[in-house]
């Protein structure tokens, strides 16, 4: 035996123990089958709500019981795409976030993954009860693929503790000129190191997000109703050159705390940004990360770009889906109904989250009204749904995803742009603004166009 | 060999010598201290202080406000437990068969006259000029028809063979297994299985455990693969799975720098323990001697 | 050949049997599959379309691949001219047999390599936090003109990726250069002594071409490694699937890895490989024939 164990190397040794136990444990704990219907989803809000659904359809349902597990956004987004992909297994029922959907749509439509909602929703005559901008982000080529889940109406989030001690008053605030004027004074440098430790708008060049929201709500668009790119229409030039003087120079107003990043939280603590664009579910999120800031923060309607303009945008947006790897479509999609249409969903929804439903029978619920003691007692739920009408509508594209990155990667350049050339007034910076998205333009149309299978479609 | 100690390469005081190799050696170690007091600290005191909270305990540290919790939180709460077996049985089984299968490869193309033999080597020599990259989409769609995607075989298949591992061994053959030794065990009546395992193996036990180890910790470490191939989460690996945790729990800093520790430190330990041949194993491709 | 005779003409092909089951499958023929591959345009591997020359046509004009090829060479560029005098410094200091903890500091400053490459994006996204982060918060500490909201992640991504790149392998190449440094002959460095050549002379003169092939071995490593950089821009910029601001952290292989994996055409993602294997090979071939005529 001592012979043995000298002939090869301690490490031999330990990687072969390793090997073998490990072996042992794997065959032993087997992978547990999965018990009924799956539903996948990538938030923890979501998740909870479905669960509770999930639980009352247990009890009426126990030959076709849902399960419902949490998973984050890109590794739901790959496992569903391998899934439609190569056949891997996926759940019956999927969640899929708006920056998900895009590949989802890129091959053939016979291939999409997801059952074809269309029929069931005119048969059902669900389609008028809906909030009908909610459909726009789950069809693709004249198909509806999933059931909408919220209208995602965006309001701005202002630390109200900080306004009302200056002696400011929001109710003078019309337009992004006015907020922007109005709330200079707090840009204050606290740590006397010459730079400002407060800024008023919660975005920078390189947010993902803020300048869609932000370009749609001046009436801008990246895509028209067909789900052609329309990067370069003047009107987005327009936006963006008074866009990046909002992010740079000596006229610079917004910086942004990452929403999702690690400190960002820590940052909206200490009033590194005054105002943020919040959708509702980012309201309904603030007010669990840090309930011991409540009575700080209150909401009012996006200051509009022009006086009379818009005074609201979209931001995010989730749908349902059923796979159609699933067995059992017609119990996936009875459930769904229940979970998505339901005003006990609306409610927990609405109490969870501060999610408000694209349903409107359930718009009159009383729910709404009721003051919410962290925005400062306001009825946070009716001000959002009063803005619901208002919300832009944004068409489905497979491209969506790339014209979003190149739409920050035009305002980033411009920025710099800017920078080199210390030009921080609007008129200057348009023409490169248009130079930049007739650039980016030329770029999603040459990826548009290799796709041959769309091109097979049309 | 031994160096003469007088040896006159670049000799200002020997102190300078040091104090340079404390301050790189600490900007090495920094980010492993900061990670180890991040995961125990409490999310409160992640911001007030970059490594061990102040307050009133021993050097000025709020030792109590330190805690375990969050490594009791990883192994109870979450799926760590299975990810950190998984990362065991596919690193210790992938590279274990990845050792005997070179070392089997190389003996025959070192020790064996054939036809073909040396169309053969160049043909697999030549392959480890192909970047991993190209062979991931064709490889993933070989797998795709097999019916191989989401399983462990997908994974350990094609790490069973690198050509890297089987140049090594060849060479290792060469250097150090004699031909004589061989000859007169054949002479003998020596079968050909026992003199591969009785006696060419236990002569090169150096390069076996050096490349064991290397191919041990680059399993471990593998992250592409697992995530294309491995979709269900009970078979994953645990970069897979505190990325995933990091995605989850974004704003638990204490829980992701707990969980990277948790991950980190097995490697680790099996790399203190076997450095020597871990280190000689990894130049002897490239270093004579 | 003696033992030629000994042994069945079989033996050496069962000993190899396993290896070219797997060689075949996994490395040979995926080989081959990618030539066709990159015909094709697929959508996963269930739905393919022959498009015969049009990924290479697409290829050549693809903005979005040369941003990537860009980057990837600026990140390449920086590890020659960071990682390998930083491994060589370290070696040197190290080469000393009267060093005490000598091989105390080679453990200390090899250990980042042992740590993988998606824990070392996790540290690296904490500690470039701006603000927070332990980068930022120190310098700021230390200096205090330094801005706290030093944006590393966001507007300096490459230096961030070189930071992270040296800490991680500084000292991988630290170890091929000490091995190199224990094989140069003292009797060459004590005749250069004797003759009274400086310390940087005896280096450039003697050290330097003792340790000529391993240097090659390593530029070669070094390059090959980093035109394949991948882990860290997708990990560290998660949200834009490896992409970063401005597509500033794409590098090839996330490119590749983008469009076979997200938008599911392994076609054009074979295309891509196959671009890359032609400038790794050119620059093999190349740094060979270089080497050898150093030599003659």
């Amino acid at each position: 035996m001592r012979s043995l164990l000298k002939l090869f190397s301690p490490g031999l040794w330990i990687v072969l123990l390793m090997a073998v136990v490990s072996t042992v444990l794997v065959a032993l704990l087997p992978v547990r089958p999965n018990h009924g219907m799956q539903m996948w989803t990538f938030d923890a809000n979501h998740a909870k709500i479905a669960g509770y659904i999930a639980e009352d359809w247990n009890r009426a349902h126990p030959s076709t019981p849902v399960q419902v597990k949490l998973i984050t956004g890109a590794a739901l987004q790959t496992r569903m795409l391998s899934g439609f992909y190569s056949d891997t297994p996926v759940a019956d029922l999927i969640e899929v976030e708006r920056s998900m959907i895009g590949q989802v749509f890129a091959g053939p439509v016979a291939d999409v993954g997801f059952v074809d909602l269309t029929d069931r929703l005119d048969r059902e005559n669900l389609r008028t009860g809906i909030n009908e901008p909610s459909f726009s982000p789950w069809t693709t080529r004249g198909h509806i693929f999933g059931l909408p889940h919220d209208i995602h109406p965006v309001m701005l989030m202002y630390r109200s503790d900080l306004v009302e001690a200056a002696g400011i008053d929001v109710s003078k605030i019309e337009t992004w000129d006015d907020y922007f004027r109005l709330l200079r004074p707090l840009m204050l440098d606290l740590d006397g190191d010459g730079r400002p430790d407060r800024y008023l708008l919660n975005s920078s060049p390189t947010s993902l997000f803020y300048h869609e929201v932000l370009l749609l709500q001046g009436g801008g668009r990246l895509f028209d109703n067909a789900n052609h790119p329309k990067l370069n229409e003047p009107l987005n030039a327009r936006i963006l050159a008074k866009m990046a003087t909002w992010y740079t120079g000596p006229t610079q107003v917004a910086a942004e705390a990452p929403i999702g990043g690690t400190s960002a939280i820590q940052l909206i603590r200490e009033g590194y940004v005054i105002g943020m664009l919040a959708p509702d579910w980012f309201a309904g999120q603030i007010r669990v990360a840090i309930p011991d800031m409540a009575g700080k923060f209150k909401l009012m309607p996006l200051p509009a770009w022009e006086k009379g303009g818009r005074r609201t945008s979209v931001l995010g947006g989730t749908m349902l889906g059923i796979t159609k790897a699933g067995p059992t479509t017609s119990a996936a999609w009875a459930f769904a109904k229940q979970l998505y249409l339901s005003s006990d969903t609306a409610h927990r929804l609405y109490d969870v989250a501060r999610i408000v439903t694209p349903i409107k029978a359930n718009w009159n619920q009383p729910f709404y009204d009721e003051p919410d003691p962290f925005y400062g007692n306001q009825r946070i739920g009716r001000m959002y749904i009063q803005l619901a009408p208002e919300v832009p509508v944004r068409p489905s594209s497979p491209y969506y995803p790339m014209t979003q990155q190149l739409l920050s990667s035009v305002v980033i350049r411009l920025c710099r742009y800017a920078d080199e050339h210390r030009l921080y007034d609007v008129p200057s910076l348009v023409p490169e603004a248009q130079r930049l998205l007739d650039e980016a333009q030329a770029r999603i149309e040459a990826q548009i166009n290799r796709n041959a299978f769309l091109r097979a479609d049309r | 060999m031994s160096t003469p100690d007088h040896r006159p390469l670049l000799r200002p005081s020997t102190l300078v010598i040091y104090v340079l190799l404390v301050c790189f050696g600490l900007l090495t170690l920094l980010p492993f201290l900061w990670m180890i007091c991040a995961s125990l600290k409490s999310k409160q005191d992640f911001y007030t202080s970059q490594f061990l909270p102040p307050g009133d305990g021993l050097f000025g540290v709020a030792w109590d406000h330190l805690s375990l919790a969050q490594f009791v939180r990883l192994f109870r709460e979450l799926p760590v437990p299975r990810a950190m077996l998984n990362s065991v049985f596919l690193a210790s089984v992938g590279s274990l068969l990845a050792t005997f299968f070179c070392a089997a490869g190389g003996y025959a193309l070192a020790k064996f006259k054939f036809p073909g033999r040396e169309l053969l080597t160049t043909l697999i020599l030549g392959t480890v000029v192909l970047p991993g990259a190209l062979l991931l989409s064709p490889r993933f769609e070989t797998l795709y028809h097999l019916h191989l995607v989401d399983h462990y075989l997908g994974i350990f298949l094609p790490a069973v063979a690198p050509a890297f591992g089987l140049y090594l061994f060849r060479q290792a053959m060469v250097n150090s297994v004699p031909n004589d030794i061989l000859e007169s065990a054949r002479i003998d009546g020596c079968g050909e299985v026992r003199i591969f395992f009785t006696i060419v193996l236990p002569l090169i036990r150096p390069m076996i455990s050096a490349y064991l180890i290397i191919a041990f910790i680059a399993l471990w470490n593998d992250f592409i693969t697992p995530q294309i191939i491995l979709q269900s989460p009970e078979l994953q690996p645990l970069p897979v799975a505190i990325f995933e945790l990091k995605g989850l729990y974004a704003a638990d800093y204490n829980l992701i720098m707990a969980g990277t520790l948790v991950s980190i430190a097995p490697v680790m330990f099996l790399f203190l323990l076997l450095q020597r041949e871990f280190i000689s194993g990894l130049t002897s491709g490239a270093v004579k001697g | 050949m003696k033992s030629s005779r000994l042994h069945s003409p079989w033996t050496p092909w069962l000993f190899l049997a396993p290896f070219l089951l797997s060689f075949g499958a996994f490395i040979a023929w995926p080989a081959v599959r990618s030539l066709m591959l990159a015909f094709e345009q697929t959508y996963g591997p269930k739905t393919t379309a022959f498009v015969g020359t049009a990924n290479l046509r697409f290829l050549v004009h693809d903005p979005f691949l040369w941003t990537a090829v860009g980057n990837t060479i600026v990140f390449t560029l920086a590890a020659v001219v960071l990682q390998i005098p930083a491994a060589l410094g370290l070696a040197l200091l190290l080469n000393r047999s009267d060093l005490r903890g000598r091989r105390f500091f080679r453990l200390v400053f090899f250990s980042p390599s042992i740590v993988g490459l998606a824990f070392v994006a996790i540290m690296f996204s904490f500690m470039l936090e701006k603000r927070t982060g332990l980068i930022n918060a120190s310098l700021h500490h230390l200096f205090p003109a330094w801005n706290p909201d030093f944006p590393w992640l966001d507007r300096y991504v490459m230096p961030s990726l070189i930071l992270a790149q040296l800490w991680l392998s500084a000292g991988f190449y630290m170890v091929y250069f000490l091995a190199a440094l224990q094989n140069v002959p003292g009797e060459l460095l004590d005749a250069a002594h004797i003759d009274g050549a400086g310390a940087w002379q005896r280096f450039w003169h003697v050290t330097l071409p003792e340790i000529r092939p391993v240097l090659n071995i390593i530029l070669l490593l070094v390059v090959t490694g980093s035109f394949q950089l991948f882990d860290l821009p997708y990990l560290l910029y998660n949200d834009t699937a490896g992409s970063g601001p401005d597509n500033h952290a794409l590098t090839v292989v996330t490119y590749l890895f983008q469009t076979g994996f997200r938008s599911g055409d392994l076609g054009y993602a074979s295309a891509i490989g196959w671009m890359l294997t032609l400038v790794l090979v050119g620059f093999a071939l190349i740094q060979r024939r270089l080497a050898r005529a150093e030599e003659s």
